[in-house]
Formats: C-alpha cells, structure tokens, sequence
C-alpha cells in the first residue's frame, strides 16, 4: 500500500468530512496512477460527490492530504488545481452555446482567441459536436449534453478527470454505447480519471479498477476480476454480482481447507478459521453446476428446493429456498435450465471448493 | 420566443391561434378595464381637452414651466437612487436569501419580507422617533460623542433616500431571489474547475444569469419610486415635490384637471418606458446569444 500511495498521480490520504453529526468520509485513503481509470462504486449518500469535490477543491476536507502528481493541493482553490469535473446531469452554461460552453476554460485561463479556436475545434471533434457547435446547449439531447460536459473538461487538459455519475440521466441503451465510447475516449486521450457510479455494471464495463465504496470508507479497490472473484468482505459481495450465500459455523480447519456445517449440508471451502467460527458460505452463480453430478474430490454438493425460476435471455436463474431468511440467499445462474426444473422441484447443486468463498458472519 | 424555434426544431410551426386557456383572462382583462384602462382612457382625455375643444396647453405647463421641470427631475432622481440604492443592498440579499438553509432562511425572509406587512404610516412615524432632533440616533450619537449638538435628520434628502430604499427593497429582492433561486449552484463550481478566478465567475456566469431578475427588479422598483408619493409626502412634505405630489395637489386643491392630467400623461409615459425597455432586455438577455 505505501509503495502504491507513492507511485499513485493522485493520493488521498486519511481524508475526513463530517456535516454536522453526520461523518460523510471516514479516513479515507486512496491512490490513483496515471493513466488509470478508476471507478468508485458505492450505493446513494455514500460520500462519492463529497469525495469527488473535495478533490476537485469545491470542497475543503476537515483533515487529510491530497496530492496529485505529488503536489499537495490540499488547501489550494479550484481554479488553481487543474482537476477537470464532468458534473452529475451536467451543469453547463445554459446562457452559452456548445462552443461557448467548450471554450469557457480556455477563456478563463486567458488564452488567446487564436490560440483557443483550433483547440476548441479539436474537442468539439473529438466527441463528435462539430455540426453542434453553434447551438445553445439547451437544444440538446441529454446524450449530446453529455459529450459537451467531457469536451469541455478535456480542453483545458487537466492532470485528473473527475467524472459524477455522467450516465445517469440517460435511457440504458444510450448509456451503453456511451460507457464504450468514453472509454475509448478517455484512453485515447491518456487522462488518469475517477469515475463515479452506483451501477456495477457500469463500473465493471468501463474501469481499469474498482473502489467500492460503503459509507465514507474505501472497502475494497481492485481489478473487476479480483473484485468479483475474491471480494474482501461480504459488503462488496453483496454490491458487485449475485451470490447463493449460506449461513454456518466451522466443524473443522487445516490444511488450508475448512469444513462448515450448513443447513443444506457440509461444505468445504479454502480459508483460516478456527473451529466453531461463525461464517457465511457464498458461491457465485455462474460456478454452481445443477444436477446429481458423480461425487468427485473438490466438490461440494447440496440438495435445495426451487422456489423461482426466471428466464433473461442468455442465461436463466433458479432463486431458491434457503431454510432461513436474513443471511441465506440463494441465486443460481444456468445457461440452459435442465429438464423437469421448475418452482417447487428439488435439485442437487455442485461447485468446486476452490470456488467457494467464505466470509465471517456479520 | 425567439429560442423555441431552436430549441424544438422538429415540432412543426406552431399555429398562430390562441390556446383556449386564455379566456381564463377574461374575467381580469374585463375588471382591469372597468377600473384601470376606462378611467385612465378618461384622464389622458381630459389632458388634451381645453374650453374650445383640443389643446397641449396642459402639457406645455408641465415641460414648458421650469417648476415643473424640476418636479419632474427631481422625481427621476428619486427614482434612480432609490432604485441604485435597492439594488446595491438587494443584489447580495437576494443571493444569502437563495442560498441559505433552514431557520436562517425564514430570518431572512423574515427580515427583507416582514416591514412590507407593515404600514408606511406606522413606518414613517417610526423613522420620526428615530431620525427627529430630539429623537434615538441624536440622542445615541450626542452620547458616543460622535456630534456636538443634535443634527438635523429628518426632512432632509438623505432619510428620504433611506425611507424609500426600505420601502421598496422588497421589490427588487423578490424577482432576483426567484431567478437566483433556480439557478444551478453548481454552475459556479464548474467555472472553478475550469480555471475561473471568482472574479471571472461571477462576471460571466453568476451575473448574466441572475440579470433577467435584476431588469425585472429594476424596472419594478424604478416605475414604484418615481411614482411615490405617500413616502415623500410622509418624510418631506412639500420640500420634496414629486410628480405624484403635483398631480395630488392639482386634482385636489387646485381642482386643475389639465394639469394634473398632463402630470399623469408624463408619469405614465416614464413607467411604460421602463417597462418597455426592460422587456425589452430582457428578452434579449433571456433569449440566447
Ligand atoms: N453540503 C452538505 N451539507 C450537509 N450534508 C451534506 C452536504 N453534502 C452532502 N451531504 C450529505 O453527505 C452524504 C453523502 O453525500 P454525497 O453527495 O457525497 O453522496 P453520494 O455518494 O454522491 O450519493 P448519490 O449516489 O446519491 O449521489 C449524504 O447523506 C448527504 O446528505
Ligand atoms: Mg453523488
């Protein structure tokens, strides 16, 4: 982590915000590296915003450090920082045009108007505005406002693109696309930015890593595979995919592997914990195999009950009975639902040990 | 209008006929007649109406006469520094109204908005005990040793200027609170974040925005104090003619309908000009660049 934070084009180090009673960012710490696109991942009224403006200097933190290319700007203004914002829905000049709107930086910054104009040209073309240029940015779809928030940002050339749910007033096919086209944008241009969302897909999709975020602290930050194959707590299991989760307590360790009892039967999955722990058993859905498979080493079987199946196209997914409500939750992902398989019928479920993850309980 | 055309470039041409929703105006537009536009219709009549039939002689009195040249000046003056002065304190009250929170919100209101609910006769008397020779703000000055012996205050130029600016600030907080009031908060931020010193953010985003609220602010208190009367009349008395005055003092005393028509003619034509012009501006101003 220290060799992280120093090598990081942005660090935040133990940054603490409180309104009031309420602590919003809870001695956070977090480095970036150049080039990196990172998403913070957290469900509403998290502290993603706070995070985000504090870095933008919109907003002073009551303690901690920021630095960016390991300058301290901890207490420098906005305006002097260079950190570039695409706002949540937007916030552009309503009394400007598209170009006024791409050109107000470059204004502000005092460069000259023949100097600002190929430049302004350049980002208007390269989110595709050209043809826009001399509209009022009233007159456009949310899409096309979108793009002018991202040129607009990008023309300034900033040390850092801060990026606040830029997606979220759009309908879910634009916002595809979109998801694509910005990523391929922001790695053309070479920026190192933050991305903010509360849809995981969305931070799946577009990031180099993840950091999901859960009431003003960094939970976890790390590759989308890691996150959703080694999650570090049940929190960022329980925010990044689905999961059959199970309740039960440790029988036995050693040897890397323990056994946990559960209600639908013995377990064994890789950990350290010692006997009579209380733990909960999570598997996710594409690595459970349904069916009476031949018992084999390194399985583990156990015998459930449909309660719903739900067809989604590509895949189909059985939730099922668990015995107990709270901490049990069972979800299966099948490519094809085998034969005979409906509410109600019973069916054998299989995965590997390997595959089985486990956390302690809450 | 003229933004709808680009806005929505799509939608066909709008058809030049009148949404049936407007005969809900009706009813006003008919009352607004009988009271307003009829006698008024009536007084301008009555302004070019002479012993043998048409005549100017009223509005030559009125431009002609240096008296009231001076009437009329001296009411645009009292217009335009009430109007200054209520800017000047009303521009940044209307911001900390807008944008403050929770019980400092209703102070506020409380403070800009309560002393409307208050008549200008208790008001005036009000601005007596404080302002006359024997009066608070003497009596706290002489003992501060600020003065040496009671100033005079009241009926001077400068408590009128103070009356009037409390009377009307209201005016001119309202419309630009309801203009800053939906603005976006963030615009400014953004502007930081693109390298904008304060300076810069207010000038070319915080200003051009909130000035269609500063126009309508503008125009309304302007057309309100060049009018006044029962202010001046209270703080001044004759010493301070304004053209509402005149025309209270030809109508009533001096039963000279032509010349207190004429007056009017005047005073009308001056509000309507701002008015005008301010919509003018506004127009301009809210219709894209
Ligand atoms: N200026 C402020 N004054 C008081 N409380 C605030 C302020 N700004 C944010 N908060 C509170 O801080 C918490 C975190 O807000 P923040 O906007 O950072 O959340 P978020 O993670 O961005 O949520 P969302 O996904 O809804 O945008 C919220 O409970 C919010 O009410
Ligand atoms: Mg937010």
């Amino acid at each position: 982590m220290a060799a992280l934070r120093q090598a990081g084009h942005l660090t935040v180090a133990g940054a603490a915000k409180r309104f009031g009673a309420a602590t919003v960012l809870d001695d956070l710490s977090i480095a970036v590296a150049k080039g990196e696109f990172v998403s913070l991942l957290g469900p509403s009224g998290c502290g993603k915003t706070t995070l985000l403006r504090c870095i933008a200097g919109l907003l002073r933190p009551d303690s901690g450090r920021i630095t960016v290319a390991g300058r301290d700007i901890t207490t420098l203004p906005a305006h002097k920082r260079n950190v570039g914002v695409v706002f949540q829905n937007y916030a552009l000049f309503p009394h400007l045009t598209v170009a006024e709107n791409i050109g107000f930086g470059l204004r502000a910054q005092g460069i000259r108007p023949a100097e600002a104009a190929p430049r302004i040209a350049e980002a208007l073309a390269l989110v595709r505005m050209s043809e826009h240029a001399g509209k009022p940015v009233t007159a456009l779809s949310g899409g096309q406002q979108q793009r002018v928030a991202v040129a607009r940002a990008l023309v300034v050339r900033p040390s850092l693109l801060l990026l606040d749910e830029p997606f979220s007033a759009l309908d879910r096919k634009l916002r595809e696309t979109m998801q694509v086209e910005l990523k391929h944008l922001l790695r053309e241009v070479g920026i190192t930015a933050i991305f903010v969302t509360h849809d995981q897909e969305e931070a799946l999709v577009v990031s180099d890593r993840i950091a999901v975020m859960n009431a003003g602290r960094i939970e976890q930050l790390a590759d989308p595979a890691t996150l959703y194959g080694r999650p570090a707590s049940l929190y960022v299991l329980d925010f990044v995919g689905q999961s059959t989760r199970l309740a039960g307590r440790v029988s036995a360790g050693g040897g890397g592997l323990v056994s946990v009892e559960t209600a639908l039967g013995p377990v064994r999955a890789p950990g350290a914990f010692a006997p009579g722990s209380r733990v909960v058993v999570a598997v996710r859905p594409e690595a459970v195999t349904p069916g009476a498979a031949s018992p084999a080493e390194g399985l583990n079987r156990i015998e459930a009950r449909v309660r719903e199946v739900s067809f989604l196209g590509s895949r189909t997914q059985l939730h099922l009975d668990l015995p107990e409500e709270g901490e049990d939750r069972g979800v299966v992902e099948l490519a094809r639902l085998p034969e005979g398989i409906g509410p109600g019928s019973p069916v054998t479920l299989s995965f590997r040990e390997e595959d089985t993850m486990l956390f302690p309980a809450a | 209008m003229s933004a709808t055309a680009i806005e929505a470039p799509a939608l066909p041409a709008p058809r030049r006929r009148m949404d049936p929703l407007g005969l809900l105006a009706l009813p006003g537009i008919a009352f607004l007649f009988v009271v307003f536009l009829l006698p008024l219709a009536l007084l301008l009549w009555s302004s070019i109406r002479g012993g043998e039939g048409f005549t100017l002689a009223g509005y030559w009195r009125v431009l002609g006469d240096e008296y009231y040249r001076g009437v009329i000046l001296a009411s645009l003056q009292l217009g335009l520094v009430t109007t200054s002065g209520a800017l000047l304190l009303g521009y940044p009250a209307a911001f900390a109204l807008a944008r403050a929170r929770g019980g400092w919100q209703v102070l506020l209101f409380a403070l800009v908005f309560l002393p409307l609910t208050v008549s200008i006769i208790v008001k005036s008397f009000g601005w007596g005990i404080v302002l006359r020779r024997d009066g608070i703000l003497n009596w706290l000055m002489l003992n501060l040793g600020l003065i040496e012996r009671p100033v005079r205050m009241i009926f001077t130029e400068g408590a009128l200027y103070a009356g009037m600016i409390n009377v009307f600030l209201p005016f001119m907080v309202l419309p630009i609170y309801s203009v800053v009031r939906m603005m976006d908060p963030r615009l400014p931020d953004a502007a930081a974040t693109l390298g904008a010193s304060p300076w810069f953010r207010f000038t070319r985003v915080t200003l051009p925005l909130s000035l269609p609220g500063v126009v309508a602010g503008v125009s309304l208190v302007f057309s309100l104090a060049v009018a006044a009367y029962v202010t001046p009349s209270l703080l001044m008395g004759d010493r301070y003619m304004t053209m509402s005055m005149v025309m209270a003092k030809a109508f009533l005393n001096l039963r000279d309908w032509q010349l207190g028509a004429a007056m009017a003619a005047v005073l009308l034509a001056v509000a309507a000009f701002v008015v005008v012009g301010a919509s003018l501006l506004q127009r301009r101003l809210g219709g894209g660049r």
